[in-house]
């Protein structure tokens, strides 16, 4: 029978050989600790009222906006607003995360300087935190707000096996542009103080103005319209809501085939997350050089 | 070398003093630090707008356009409310304040005193930018004819806002991290029943009722009223709804001050106050 070897007397963990193979464990490491923060707070019965409270209640203030106009009269831009809310919890699920994972380890926890300076893909783990809020926090409301949408208010949705691939190849994009997103947000929380914490909900109120989340772009004026088109969001939400909603609901590119909006969603989000990638390394350089990185700041 | 003796401040000029001395920092921080107004002002802006192309879309009347944009304002008092005023003991919590503000001589009623003063300030300066800037960029028309009667009921409504503001803070005192987690639950569903975005009376008289507990409701909806004289399809007469604001007032000012009171002593008892979680 083998003897177990006393831990002391193992040999090191051999370091991951490739930076793509070390990125992939921070990531993962990052991902198991934020889902730890996101979920374990309270218990089951309460996770879930919080995990359904704020989708409904986001997409019932959409709902109650359309019949105090449409007096109770039901069109398919309901299915408009159903399907951009049921999505855009994964964004601010997303950003918050991930600006939380840093603003928590400056801010509340004091343990910034242990993981920065850990052996560890530093951008791997914020990917691992944002993916573990995508997850806490958006997916429940996906599901939850859509089934709202189908039962109580009489949606209807296409829902075959290759609408719902289509649906997960395009927000498997949209995921990229989420955090795309979150390293943009993490760069500028590196140098602001204590009014990061709101940064998330700022920036998703902003974005829910330019990414068609709960609107058509058609309305809005035509700089916003281009300014909106250069987000992987929007492409996200009019690719998804192409393949769950019928052919009569608005939609923010009226003149693009869907086959011109999955390309551009794979465009965008690829020069999204290149335009982001280097706009963190900008942030994160500077904050090291003005001494910003574990700066704490609370008034 | 003698030392000075600095009389001892007790009575209202102790309160008086500690809550200037807790308003200083907010208010000289806005000063310091300016990246403030772009996530306090600037984005959430674009946020409120976000929800006046909705009811672009819809085609609706103007006055939709007005009561996002009063719905907006409210909003900046109310996050201020959530996370300045009710979330603000537990992060004095995690900075390592929490034991210095409960040592200190004067209680912990005027520190939060000054903090809702400074927190009014960054809240007003945000309610009145979006007022400004939405209707320049929107061209909103308000039919507003009492100006005294708008300034009560805002007046009013903050009293109450920041009064329901410490009493959260007292629960916030004893949680650990669902303190953050029930500042997010009191976000949509909040703007939901108090009809934020849309008149309350969309959501039936009776939900309208149950919702004026929050000061919110009937604050935006006698703002409305003032604003809207003729059309805005009201839940209760203004009048009756600034005298229920104003018991409303009374009632959360006497809650917050027993619940800090009974939520301080558990803490202390159960030894929570410098416990992070």
């Amino acid at each position: 029978m083998a003897r177990a070897v006393p831990v002391l007397a193992q040999p090191a963990p051999a370091p991951p050989r490739s930076t793509a193979a070390r990125s992939v464990d921070s990531a993962s490491g990052g991902f198991w600790l934020g889902w730890k923060i996101e979920s374990n707070w309270t218990d089951p019965f309460r996770f879930i009222t919080y995990q359904i409270a704020r989708p409904v209640g986001g997409a019932l203030i959409l709902v109650f906006m359309y019949y105090a106009v449409a007096g109770g009269r039901r069109g398919p831009v309901l299915g408009f607003f159903v399907v951009g809310t049921a999505f855009w919890p994964l964004v601010v699920g997303g950003v918050q995360a991930t600006v939380r994972g840093v603003l928590e380890d400056r801010e509340a926890y004091r343990t910034i300087r242990a993981i920065y300076t850990a052996p560890i893909s530093y951008r791997g783990y914020l990917v691992g935190r944002s993916l573990a809020g995508i997850a806490a926090m958006g997916s429940a409301a996906v599901f939850v707000t859509l089934v709202v949408g189908r039962v109580f208010l009489g949606v209807h949705l296409t829902l075959t096996p290759s609408s719902i691939a289509l649906t997960v190849v395009a927000t498997a994009f949209g995921v990229g542009g989420i955090l795309a997103v979150g390293l943009v947000s993490v760069g500028a929380a590196f140098s602001t103080s204590h009014e990061s914490w709101s940064m998330p909900e700022a920036i998703g109120a902003a974005l829910y103005l330019v990414c068609g989340a709960i609107f058509p772009l058609t309305v809005l004026p035509a700089a916003l319209r281009a300014l909106g088109a250069g987000f992987p969001l929007t492409w996200w939400l009019e690719a998804v809501r192409r393949v769950l909603l019928p052919a009569a609901t608005p939609r923010s590119f009226p003149w693009a085939s869907t086959g011109y909006v999955f390309a551009m969603l794979a465009v965008t989000t690829a020069g999204a997350l290149v335009l982001a990638a280097s706009l963190f390394a900008y942030a994160e350089r500077r904050a090291r050089r003005l001494g910003t990185l574990d700066k704490e700041t609370s008034f | 070398m003698s030392v000075r003796a600095v009389p001892r401040a007790t009575g209202f000029t102790r309160i008086v003093r500690a809550a200037h001395g807790r308003a200083y920092p907010r208010l000289i921080g806005n000063f310091r630090d300016k990246t403030w107004t772009v996530y306090e002002i600037l984005l959430p802006l674009l946020g409120t707008f976000a929800f006046v192309y909705v009811y672009k879309a819809l085609h609706a009347p103007d006055r939709f356009v007005g009561y996002v944009i009063m719905g907006g304002a409210m909003t900046a008092v109310w996050m201020n409310v959530m996370w300045m005023m009710a979330s603000q003991l537990w992060w004095e919590k995690k900075d390592g304040n929490l034991e210095l503000h409960m040592i200190a001589p004067c209680g912990l009623l005027p520190i939060l005193l000054g903090m809702s003063v400074g927190g009014i300030f960054m809240a007003s300066v945000r309610a009145v930018s979006v007022v400004l800037l939405g209707s320049i960029a929107f061209h909103v028309s308000y039919s507003l004819t009492n100006i005294p009667a708008f300034v009560l009921v805002f007046v009013v409504a903050l009293i109450g806002l920041y009064a329901l503001g410490v009493t959260l803070s007292s629960l916030f005192l004893v949680w650990g991290r669902e303190a953050w987690h029930t500042t997010q639950i009191f976000i949509e569903p909040v703007y939901l029943v108090s009809g934020i975005y849309f008149p309350v009376r969309a959501l039936g008289f009776a939900t309208g009722m149950i919702a004026s507990v929050i000061p919110l409701t009937l604050a935006l909806d006698a703002m409305r009223q003032l604003l809207y004289p003729n059309t805005h399809p009201k839940l209760l007469a203004l009048w009756v709804e600034i005298a229920i604001l104003a018991v409303l007032d009374v009632i959360l000012i006497l809650i917050a001050r027993t619940s800090l009171k009974k939520m301080e002593l558990m803490a202390r008892r159960e030894g929570r106050l410098g416990q992070e979680s």
